[in-house]
């Protein structure tokens, strides 16, 4: 029984590395107040940005920012359209993720196929001899041991440093910020670029280590999943690890059942994470209570004057 | 308020040789076409409280968000200890030790009272909650206001978080204080506690601004007092040189105001809204009724109540069961049997967000509670909809005249003809007006006042208001409500009850009578 | 901001100020893809003269552009409902697909019915279904406050990957050498060209709906208080307009329409059910109504022109071996910029005056 589910789960973390990244990254855009519904085609293009850096400097880790900086140059045409422009968040995601999926098509096509190198999964020190946990925890790539990090340091973040409190309180009231001398726009703007940025490292670890190969549609459906994620977690980083464990869980679970040639339709099989994520909606809207939604998400900041 | 009784300290007269803190020179601000501020001359002292008296929209707020740093003034300077200033955002004139307390408070609600205290004031980068609520709860003890620095503000009472707003000022170490109607949602002895607060930061130093279109209040608090109107600063008087409350609001408005209304008596006729034992939804026990023929005020300071209550008679919520009769019909078989005509009407607060639609015209907004009347099976007559819009607007006198005006284009004042002109002409049975006045000025309230009074021919009005003022021109009774519970109903006929009204507001109850 | 301007609050509607700014959006976008184009290694002018002649140089370009314009030009409708009121319904793909199924259903199930019998019923089906899918979401939004954005989105994967079970399963055509498609639909469940010409008659079905659309938010009550109620739930209570119902009509309607776009695709385009059917009509019909602003005219007009662009990209595809993103590339951004410059229809820059 344990040779199975051990290498499960060890896939489940591995395939829930990037919908972790990426539920933080838009729970960071909106904790600052902006919806961006773009992060599906902020994780495809940075996907291909991440995977043509790696292909062409042969180095990894220049790749895996090369993957964050394109997330946050798209997420940069959604904070000047909705925080500068006025513009309606929930459309100007939309088409951002129109334009994303479309570019990442559009210069992706000379790679189809092309491996690349990306990063290997290699045994953490120590850690990785524990019994079964260390199975499961510790051997794998360096940007899953990244994103063990990541929650920790947002966590930290938002309830131990004042630039994380600011942005919280553009989040939930901007022109008590604006009052309290801050800069709303600018506070507005680095949540939606620190986002981007999160997001974007999300859609390059698809490219670089998921598949080390490239193809269209390696996002799939992962940045609409990541924003339901957020909903589901009720904005704290702790809950959006448990969900996007539990969405690598069904993936992997779902790829390993095609695999085994079981008869139910691979179609069936394929819709399962998007069933899930309804019903995860559902879930969490029976206790909606509890969650620490930012009450100025959605809404922008008119000027003065 | 009649019930403003206190001690305050003595009047210091303004000697000659004191500097003003803050100047303001010259100062013009326009929106569009409108002047707001017109050449504004105002100094400030350290030590005193400076009223500002002025009618809503005369001005007061856009003068001191200037202040503040909020808006740049188009024309003329601001000068502090004597230096120009230009302030470009609220941080610089944070810096400069101005601050203000808005009238919504300007709080992050999920946030704990001393996050809020220190937001944008941390210093480091890092922070620390316990060490926070240390500092901001010994902030609190030295000048005694009492609030728990580690509750969140959400379930802080209006005058916890206006003692949170009054810390954020002391912690920056604001010279200046301003304070945009602050008593507003305050009960009388909250306020007391205010002006107690008040005279102790004036006594150390600090330069104080109370804006006010209350006289009560202002001669009572104020060294100082500084009468806004249409934009300008119409002088400066001595509270103790005042003659009468009527000479200052005879200033204030500009006319010799009609501060009070014939109210011919009307006979009362049938119930036509029951209100039966209603707890719940923060309710307790909400028991009166309204007739034909009379006006019921509720008064009570805002978030007692009034607002589940209204929403709940008007529809907007589900009371529970055998709690509500409207017209002689329960609750549901009111609301499901609803017709626009001889109904019920509701003219809520919120004119532009919920009584009328901001990007449609005039037919269209006429239509919104009245389409029933316009309907011909599925279709809807839009060529009798516009001609009775056109006669609706010539009677009552809606400006601009066009119909084809967009309801945010029409003024405050305007629109509330508006939807008046709307409600009344469905000859409703029962009215609940909300705060039907707020923010009108002195000639649009003296109409709906009149509207009012006249509609009580064939219906029975509840009037939910704030200002006791109007409550006492226009109702039979009154019913003051305090955290859910209506604690009084008294009728205006009586001579004491203008002074039985304050403590009832504050929850004090005296008598057994109640 | 800019030194020597200042932003100033529109007192009056800009009157044209739209179509300037759509046009302004056109250009910025033109130039941009022009870079893209002159990136890949080819002509940029060469690029923009092949895309304008493929989308309006030709008969035969403006025929194919018609057509592509009726699936946008229903589901777009759709989605122009229920952004009315500020319900997000992105799943037009997903109840487009749904329509294509139910129509399928009808036809694979009935081949010899009469055409006066089987169209309506596949009609009714298409529009069943496509209703269907979207009210599940709408339900789920009232019942359970579920974000429709998410629920709808989620449903066109589950639909795309409902068509391709059934192409690749039961449906199957035998005769298709394990190609995933079914069988061609026989005469009686197609639809014919007008006249002759290959512009079928759905183009006729567009004018008709569309003209019903316009009445029936103009002249009905129903239709009135879909746009009254587009201020929100509190004021549709206030105004004693049942929202729940509102909401479930709107969603339904919205589904049904792009249930009848699928209708029409695979009746009068494929004639048979395949999963290239699914070209992305569903999102670029959201592209469409945002740029129409909502009003049925103007999406007539929107989703012509985004037809013709994606003919023209094809055509670029042809001629310069473009890939065919190129235009969702243009989608985009004609979009985002239109987004941003409607700052200007509530705000104006003034030149400050000297003394200032």
């Amino acid at each position: 029984m344990l040779e199975l589910i051990v290498p499960l789960l060890n896939a489940t973390v591995q395939s829930g590395t990037p919908i972790l990244y990426a539920t933080l990254g838009e729970m960071m855009t909106e904790k600052g107040g902006v919806l961006n519904l773009g992060v599906e085609g902020i994780m495809s293009f940075s996907a291909l940005a991440a995977f043509v850096t790696t292909f062409t400097t042969g180095s990894a880790t220049l790749g895996f920012l090369a993957g964050g900086c394109a997330g946050l140059f798209l997420a940069f045409i959604h904070g000047f359209v909705c925080i500068s422009c006025l513009g309606n968040q929930v459309v100007s995601g939309l088409a951002l993720t129109i334009l994303g999926l479309g570019l990442t098509r559009f210069l992706g096509t000379p790679y189809i196929g092309l491996p690349c190198e990306g990063f290997e999964k290699a045994a953490f020190p120590i850690l990785s001899s524990i019994p079964v946990m260390g199975d499961i925890l510790f051997k794998q790539d360096a940007l899953v041991y990244v994103s063990y990090v990541v929650p920790v340091l947002f966590w930290f973040f938002f309830k131990r440093t004042s630039l994380g409190m600011a942005m919280e309180s553009v989040g939930e009231y901007p022109a008590a910020a604006a009052a309290a001398g801050l800069k709303p726009i600018l506070l507005r703007y680095s949540a939606v670029l620190g986002g981007g940025f999160l997001i974007g490292l999300g859609g390059a670890y698809l490219s670089l280590a998921y598949t080390h190969l490239w193809t269209n549609g390696l996002s799939g459906g992962r940045g609409w999943i990541a924003v339901a994620l957020v909903i589901f977690a009720f904005w704290r980083p702790g809950r959006a690890v448990v969900g996007a464990y539990l969405f690598g869980g069904v993936m992997a679970f779902q790829l390993r059942l095609q695999a085994s040639g079981t008869n139910i339709p691979s179609s069936i099989l394929l819709a399962l994470p998007y069933a899930l994520t309804i019903i995860a909606l559902v879930f969490s809207a029976c206790r909606r209570k509890h969650s620490d939604m930012p009450a100025a998400l959605g809404t922008n900041i008119e000027p003065e004057g | 308020m009649s019930t403003c009784d206190f001690i305050r300290p003595a009047r210091k007269p303004l000697t000659e040789n004191e500097v003003p803190v803050v100047r303001l020179v010259g100062v013009t601000k326009r929106f569009g076409k409108v002047v707001a501020n017109n050449n504004i001359n105002l100094d400030l002292y350290p030590g005193r409280i400076k009223a500002l008296l002025g009618e809503n929209g005369a001005g007061k707020s856009t003068m001191m968000s200037m202040l503040a740093g909020r808006y740049k003034p188009d024309e003329g300077h601001i000068e502090i200890d004597g230096k120009v200033m230009d302030f470009s955002s609220s941080k610089e004139a944070i810096n400069a030790g101005i601050g203000m307390v808005y009238q919504h408070f300007m709080l992050v609600e999920s946030m704990t009272v001393a996050q809020n205290v220190l937001l944008g004031q941390t210093g480091g980068f890092f922070i620390n909650p316990k060490e926070m609520e240390k500092r901001v709860g010994e902030l609190a003890g030295r000048f005694g206001l009492d609030v728990a620095p580690g509750a969140r503000v959400c379930d802080l009472s209006m005058g916890e978080k206006q003692r949170v707003e009054i810390l954020k000022l002391l912690y920056r170490d604001s010279r200046i204080l301003i304070f945009d109607e602050p008593t507003a949602v305050l009960t009388p002895e909250e306020t007391i506690r205010l002006f107690e607060a008040l005279w102790k930061m004036a006594e150390q130093g600090k330069s104080i601004v109370f804006i006010s279109h209350k006289l009560e209040e202002v001669l009572a608090l104020a060294d100082d007092i500084a009468i806004l109107r249409r934009g300008v600063i119409e002088g400066e008087v001595d509270p103790d040189c005042v003659e009468s409350k009527a000479d200052l609001a005879c200033r204030m408005v500009g006319k010799e105001v009609i501060l009070e209304i014939d109210r011919a008596p009307m006979e009362s006729g049938k119930p036509v809204l029951e209100v039966r034992n209603l707890s719940g939804m923060g309710l307790n026990e909400v028991d009166f009724e309204v007739r034909q023929g009379e006006i019921v005020a509720l008064v009570g300071v805002a978030g007692n109540g009034q607002k589940p209550l209204v929403e709940s008679i008007c529809g907007l919520r589900k009371p529970p069961r055998d709690t509500i009769v409207i017209g002689g019909k329960p609750w549901r078989r009111f609301f499901a049997e609803s017709t626009w005509k001889r109904s019920l009407s509701y003219i809520p607060e919120d004119r532009l967000g919920l009584a009328t639609l901001r990007e449609c015209d005039m037919v269209d907004n006429i239509l919104l509670t009245t389409r029933k009347g316009f309907a011909i099976g599925p279709w809807l007559d839009k060529k009798r909809a516009s001609t009775e819009t056109v006669g609706l607007v010539e009677k009552f006198d809606i400006r601009p005249g066009r119909i084809q005006a967009l309801a945010w284009q029409l003024s405050g004042g305007n629109l509330q003809k508006a939807v008046l002109a709307r409600e009344l002409y469905r000859e409703p049975v029962l009215i609940v007006a909300e705060q039907p006045t707020q923010g009108l000025d002195i000639s649009a309230t003296e109409e709906v006042w009149k509207r009012l009074l006249e509609v009580r021919a064939m219906a029975g009005i509840l009037l939910v208001t704030g200002d006791l003022n109007e409550a006492l021109q226009l109702a039979d009774r009154i019913a003051v409500i305090y955290n859910g519970r209506i604690l009084g109903m008294l009728p205006t006929s009586d001579k004491a009850t203008p002074d039985k009204i304050g403590p009832l507001m504050a929850g004090i109850v005296e008598e057994a009578a109640v | 901001m800019l030194t020597g301007f200042k932003l100033r609050k529109r007192d009056e509607p800009w009157k044209w100020g739209a179509l300037v700014i759509f046009l302004g959006a056109l250009l910025i976008s033109l130039l941009i893809s022009a870079f893209l184009l002159e990136g890949q290694g080819k002509s940029a002018i060469d690029g923009l003269f092949i895309l304008w002649d493929g989308s309006f140089g030709h008969v035969w370009a403006l025929e194919g552009a018609l057509l592509k314009a009726v699936p946008i030009f229903l589901c777009s409708l759709g989605v122009a409902i229920s952004f009315r009121m500020q319900i997000w319904n992105i799943g037009a793909e997903g109840q487009f697909a749904l329509g294509a199924i139910g129509a399928t259903w009808m036809a694979l199930s009935f081949p010899h019915l009469h055409w006066t019998l089987l169209m309506p019923l596949m009609f009714i089906m298409a529009f069943l279904l496509g209703g269907l899918w979207a009210g599940i979401p709408a339900a789920l939004k009232l019942k359970l406050k579920v974000n429709e954005i998410i629920s709808t989105l989620m449903l066109n994967y589950i639909a795309i990957l409902l068509l391709d079970y059934l192409v690749f399963g039961i449906w199957k055509d035998p005769s298709s050498y394990g190609f995933p498609m079914t069988p061609k639909f026989s005469e009686n469940a197609r639809i014919l060209g007008m006249f002759g010409s290959s512009v079928h008659w759905g183009v006729a079905l567009c004018v008709a709906v569309g003209a019903a659309f316009w009445a029936f938010m103009r002249y009905t009550r129903l239709g009135y208080e879909l746009k009254a109620s587009g201020q929100g739930p509190r004021v549709a209570k206030y105004a004693g307009m049942p929202y729940g119902f509102l909401v479930m009509f709107v969603m339904c309607m919205s589904g049904g329409l792009a249930g009848w776009a699928g209708c029409v695709e695979v009746a009068g385009t494929t004639g048979r059910l395949e999963p290239s059917l699914m070209v992305g009509y569903g999102y670029t019909a959201i592209v469409v109504a945002w740029l129409a602003r909502l009003e049925p005219l103007n999406i007539a007009f929107a989703s012509f022109l985004l037809a013709a662009l994606r003919v023209g990209v094809e055509n670029l595809q042809l001629e310069l071996q473009i890939p065919a993103a190129f235009g969702e590339i243009m989608e985009g951004m004609i979009l985002l910029s239109v987004l941003a410059g409607q700052f200007f229809l509530t705000y104006k820059l003034e030149r400050r005056k000297l003394s200032d």
